[in-house]
């Protein structure tokens, strides 16, 4: 094959998901790069917005905020989604309809669900209701500050967790029988074959899995902007309600760009940490 | 509130003008399209889109409705871009000067006399102005009354706030009072059914004469956190944690609570009229917004106005819809039809003034309140470049310190955000 | 045939636990059955009302569907259809390249399309307006469609599960002399469904749950989108709750008849899979 042919094909692979991801995605995060460089009304180049936003305890906070967020949501939703998976990987009667319950949170628009939780935490509302009914103490939930950011958790899990369920399902659903077959004529019990067959077998999607639970919950946003605002005090004031609040709501937008770029480079750190941690010989091979 | 149940409401304002409705818009061959965006449901101006569009075959009016938290995003990206689609726009009067100073408002000095012909009110044309000139069409405005609730005053044995404006009573009446009828039953004792919006809450501290909260030439100083803003702000607090108010219900959760009979004492806008009427077995009342004992009587103002994007594609067609949404008796009427705001207009408010005052004798002298509070007591919010982003900090705080945040550091953090925040707005 | 009690105990947890995650879309599904009122009487203390109509009605369905709600959910339909077509096409390709093919920058590719996906859209968006303005897309469908189907996350998902591919296979139909295309049509998409059904869930839900961007790119009535329209039955002072959870009801059940269906389509792709292993 001549090298141009080579070329010719690998554009027509590649072509248009790069045009559509550098017009798309790049150029204007290019643009938001170039705005956080100049202060509002000035004619030159300078990091005052970036000294503006560090300088601001309450993006100090929602730096802090973010990072324990994260620290306890991404492990938290892998663990129960993979334990989902695993449960929900078996053929039973109306396997389908179960699985599509767990998963339908997703299609529901979030401001919806936000709206739903609202009501279902608030003081007089059905969750304490079962607390009540349970002999339990009712909660704060939202309005506390030290349960709102849990609360948060409790909410986006609620939507995310059947939607990494399904990507593992597939991944598990993925793993040929016959290994475990093999393994267990070797006498293996179910903890070495989740071990030994399951977990391995089953790297590259949990790899996608951990990368994009991440990014997606970096850059959630709507059921914090519709039920907290980030607060009570800051403590669900994570770095994308805080962009948010600054471009959208101040038409501050070059504090807001300086906040992206943080952020972006917050997760661009974590995401290249990720992938060296997953990473398995054989992928460079291939 | 729910517009079906407005629009029941509305049934029940049982007024002549409104059996003109019936217009169709007629389709027509060379017409000029004019987009108008606003926060409202299509319902609350499709009755005046549709008397515009009769009276003006060769004019279209599109109605572009977005969330109302959305608003400032579409005004924001479309006309600060420079974009011609969007000709008539709603603009919150707080946030006229902003939008003024960034080019997003066309300059209206050549139509001030129209203006002030069907606006009389100086109050009301100083809202729509900003550095000696006029931005938009003032279309609304609004004031906050106290709604009682009959059955549940009775049961506490409480005297009824029937007196008008001569009987207005104070914060630590009605306090006092909440206790009580909570004590004899009832679930809430006082309510505000904007929790935590500035707007609502400014009349508190002008009233114990905290201020505004804002200092300078061009009102880009932040003043709050001085003694008398912390021990308006603790008051505030103290509502809601001794239980008079529920924490954790947010604005669109408040009306229902009243109507359903579950609280004694509730500030709110004369627009909710429309839902408590609708209410089965809710027997209330209105008196005037109270006041500290000792202070100024102060209640909040303010609406909606219209301004002309300054790109717009038919500027002429624009006015000429602007114009007669605001400054015509039965356009500002019309608006008013599905959604009871006040209009500003003198003949608006006329016919208005009518529905109001048919009520009268179930629920007391809500349009003498309104009209009183309007000429004597209405201050508004302050005008200022930086008005969205000192609001929303302000609304932050407010439900901090509702939450149980120590006042005193809420709000020396919320002043000490402000300060580096306000001077990039300008 | 008899059943054992751990598979049992299996089958309960199951239901138990869909029937957890279903509970709150009950409680908007019977919401939307009933009057503003009912909605909040029934709380707290909880009683059995909570999660069953008292005197159900369909007038709030009704009226849904007699304002400009069907216009908005047909639109994210056809906005959704034409972006899962061309998307799953356009990543599966792309993935396929930085998966199987060897070519110089590949590594640069894939770290470009990695960094795509990890800039958050909405904080974008107005220099993206900026641009797509100028090309004259604003109340076009081409620009509600387009940020849609570059999605680096698809193409991250398809390069992940062609990698899993054993080389064997491609080499072997290289030998019978099949050429790229061959070999990504007729070999790895039809071994692809389980990530073709997990590619097309990711561009899916982007454009479902889009919501910013509608807004200002295409504010029109005739292209509004189902979450915006069913945002705007709240306004500053008030919400319409009934109306709200009417059109969530739709706004949910229409992807769940669709992965009712499609859940069949992964336990197919076992016994393909397992039956070549």
């Amino acid at each position: 094959m001549t090298r141009s042919r080579k070329m010719m094909i690998l554009f027509m692979f590649l072509g248009p998901t790069l045009a559509a991801v550098i017009l798309l995605r790049l150029w204007p995060a290019s643009m938001a790069v170039l705005e956080s460089l100049y202060a509002p009304r000035a004619q030159t180049m300078s990091l005052e917005n970036y000294a503006y936003i560090f300088g601001d305890p309450l993006f100090q906070k929602s730096i802090l905020v973010t990072l324990i967020y994260s620290i306890i949501v991404n492990p938290l939703q892998i663990a129960i989604a993979l334990a989902l998976a695993l449960l929900l990987n078996v053929s039973i009667p109306l396997i389908g309809l179960w699985r599509t319950l767990i998963l339908l949170p997703v299609a529901i628009p979030q401001s919806v669900s936000a709206v739903v939780w609202g009501i279902g935490l608030r003081p007089d509302g059905p969750v304490n209701g079962l607390l009540v009914a349970l002999g339990l103490g009712e909660q704060r939930f939202l309005t506390s500050p030290d349960q709102a950011l849990g609360s948060i958790i409790l909410i986006v899990s609620w939507i995310g967790i059947g939607y990494w369920m399904t990507f593992l399902l597939a991944g598990l659903q993925d793993i040929p029988k016959s290994l475990y077959e093999a393994i267990r004529i070797d006498g293996a019990n179910r903890w070495q074959q989740f071990r030994y067959i399951t977990l391995p077998q089953l790297r590259r999607t949990l790899t996608f899995v951990l990368v994009a639970n991440t990014v997606s919950n970096f850059l959630v946003f709507a059921p914090v902007q519709i039920l907290t605002q980030g607060g009570p005090q800051g403590s669900t004031n994570l770095i994308m309600n805080d962009i948010y609040t600054r471009g959208f709501v101040w038409g501050d937008s070059s504090s807001a760009s300086a906040a992206t770029v943080v952020l972006v480079s917050l997760v661009l750190l974590v995401v290249v940490m990720q992938f060296r941690l997953m990473r398995a010989p054989e992928d460079n091979a291939a | 509130m729910q517009f079906n149940r407005i629009r029941r409401g509305v049934c029940a304002f049982a007024v002549a003008a409104l059996a003109s409705g019936g217009f169709v818009s007629a389709a027509m061959a060379q017409s000029v399209t004019v987009n108008f965006l606003s926060a409202q449901n299509d319902d609350v101006f499709q009755p005046v889109i549709d008397a515009f569009e009769a009276a003006n075959p060769d004019i279209d009016v599109v109605h572009q409705t977005v969330p109302f938290d959305e608003l400032n995003t579409a005004i924001e990206t479309r006309v600060a871009r420079g974009d011609g689609t969007i000709d008539v726009y709603a603009a919150d009067t707080p946030r006229i000067p902003a939008f003024a100073s960034r080019g997003y408002l066309l300059n209206l000095d050549d139509a001030k006399d129209k203006i002030t012909g069907a606006v009389p009110s100086a109050v009301e044309l100083e809202l729509v102005s900003h550095g000696g000139s006029v931005w938009a069409y003032p279309m609304w405005t609004s004031t906050q009354l106290m709604y009682f609730n009959r059955d549940l005053l009775k049961a506490a044995k409480l005297e009824m706030p029937e007196g008008g404006t001569s009987a207005r009573m104070t914060w630590e009446q009605v306090t006092a009072n909440a206790k009580a009828a909570q004590d004899a039953g009832a679930e809430w004792g006082v309510m505000f059914q904007q929790v935590d919006r500035y707007y609502q809450l400014q009349a508190l501290f002008e009233s114990s004469g905290a201020g505004n909260g804002l200092t300078g030439d061009d009102l880009l100083e932040p003043a709050m956190n001085g003694d008398k803003w912390v021990e308006t702000a603790q008051w505030y607090a103290d509502i809601f944690e001794n239980g008079l108010a529920p924490r954790g219900v947010s604005p669109s959760q408040t009306d229902d609570l009243f109507a359903r009979g579950k609280v004694a004492y509730y500030i709110a806008g004369p627009w909710a009229i429309a839902a408590f009427n609708a209410a089965e077995g809710l027997d209330y009342g209105v008196a005037p917004h109270p006041y500290f004992e000792g202070g100024k009587q102060v209640t909040p103002t303010g609406a909606w106005a219209l301004g002309i994007n300054p790109h717009a594609d038919n500027l002429e067609a624009a006015r000429k819809f602007a114009e007669f949404v605001t400054l015509t008796a039965e356009g500002s009427f019309l608006t008013t039809k599905n959604f009871p705001l006040i209009p500003v207009n003198a003949g608006g408010f006329e016919k208005y003034g009518v529905a109001i005052g048919e009520m009268t004798p179930k629920i007391g002298p809500a349009l003498d309140i309104m009209a009183h509070e309007g000429m004597e007591t209405a201050v508004a919010r302050p005008r200022t470049v930086g008005f969205v982003a000192f609001e929303t900090e302000m609304n932050r705080m407010f439900s901090d310190v509702r939450n149980g945040a120590d006042v005193k550091q809420a709000l020396d953090d919320t002043q000490s955000r402000l300060t580096g925040l306000l001077p990039r707005q300008r | 045939m008899t059943i054992q009690p751990g598979r049992l105990f299996r089958i309960a947890c199951i239901v138990l636990v869909s029937i957890l995650f279903f509970l709150p879309v009950w409680w908007v599904t019977v919401s939307a059955l009933r009057p503003q009122e009912e909605i909040f009487k029934y709380l707290s203390p909880l009683s059995l009302w909570t999660l069953w109509p008292r005197d159900a009605s369909l007038i709030y369905m009704i009226e849904l569907w007699q304002g400009p709600f069907a216009t908005a959910i047909l639109n994210s339909i056809y906005i959704t259809v034409v972006t899962l077509v061309v998307g799953l096409i356009i990543s599966a390709m792309a993935g396929f390249a930085l998966a199987v093919m060897n070519f110089r920058f590949r590594e640069t590719i894939f770290f470009v399309i990695v960094v795509s996906f990890l800039i958050p859209f909405d904080a974008i968006a107005l220099p993206l307006f900026g641009i797509l303005s100028k090309a004259n897309l604003q109340n076009t469908y081409t620009g509600l469609i387009l940020p849609g189907i570059g999605n680096g996350l698809a193409v991250f998902l398809f390069r992940q599960f062609f990698m899993g591919i054993p080389k064997e296979i491609r080499e072997a139909a290289q030998i019978d002399g099949m050429g790229w295309f061959g070999i990504f049509w007729r070999i790895y998409l039809p071994l692809s469904r389980p990530a073709i059904i997990s590619a097309g869930l990711i561009l899916f839900v982007f454009q479902w749950q889009a919501y910013l961007w509608p807004l200002i790119i295409a504010p029109a009535p005739e292209y509004k989108v189902a979450a915006i329209a069913i945002a705007q039955f709240a306004d500053l002072y008030g919400v319409n709750y009934s109306l709200i959870f009417s059109a969530a009801f739709f706004i949910s059940l229409i992807p769940m008849l669709v992965l009712v269906v499609f859940q069949r389509y992964f336990t197919a792709s076992v016994a393909s899979t397992s039956g070549k292993g």
